[in-house]
């Protein structure tokens, strides 16, 4: 499984921490971010996020923020993974595996990593309301 | 020869298209990729050269270029 992916498919938190810790037996912290699906979103019941992306940027992108943190932080691997569907409330979207020797480092990367996300991958989500489709516009 | 242009998310539904081609000769920049591809004044519009942010409008645009239109992200 590659460090960085954008699919379909829904993903294991488990099977992303194996294949973190895999990578070095000098990880001492692990922090993990996951994004859900959320049934309520500005004012409005949301039956269900689709997603789009311009798919050769996003690969990109992601695999650039993550080479980023690695330089950036103290911190020996990073995974981050997202998926590109129809999701219903509950449903995962991304996630984010951070490991380090130590905590600290380890909780600034994933907070970091999902905040560059957002401001730099492009994907966009699309929301099912009782008042129709729309498209979310981000907030900072 | 031709520009690939590629739109996205709320503009490819507010121009009604996710794909054109534009005559090279006929597009000098950036700016002029976004006039006719039909997007609207004002409207928050990142562009991107071959997959990378450009945030020049006056940025050349050559024959063979891919140039994605697009809303601000909401990923994550």
């Amino acid at each position: 499984m590659d460090a960085v992916r954008v699919q379909e498919a829904d993903f294991s938190i488990e099977a992303e921490v194996t294949a973190l810790r895999r990578a070095s037996s000098r990880i001492g912290g692990i922090a993990t971010f996951l994004g859900c699906a959320r049934d309520f979103s500005e004012g409005r019941e949301v039956a269900a996020i689709t997603f789009e992306q311009y798919a050769p940027m996003a690969a990109k992108a992601l695999g650039a923020l993550r080479e980023e943190a690695l330089v950036r932080f103290d911190i020996i691997e990073a995974r981050i993974v997202h998926r590109v569907a129809r999701v219903t409330p509950g449903e995962q979207i991304v996630l984010i595996v951070v490991g380090a020797e130590h905590r600290a480092p380890a909780f600034e990367a994933c907070r970091w990593l999902i905040d560059e996300l957002k401001r730099r991958v492009p994907i966009w989500k699309r929301e099912e309301t009782p008042a129709g489709e729309r498209w979310v516009t981000p907030h900072p | 020869m031709s520009v690939r242009v590629l739109l996205f998310g709320a503009v490819a539904e507010r121009t009604g298209r996710r794909e054109l081609s534009l005559d090279a000769d006929a597009v000098a920049d950036v700016a002029d990729v976004v006039a006719a591809a039909g997007c609207r004044d004002g409207e928050t519009l990142l562009v991107a050269v071959n997959h990378e942010l450009v945030r020049d409008p006056r940025a050349r645009v050559r024959d063979g270029d891919e140039v994605a239109l697009m809303p601000p992200f909401s990923g994550g």
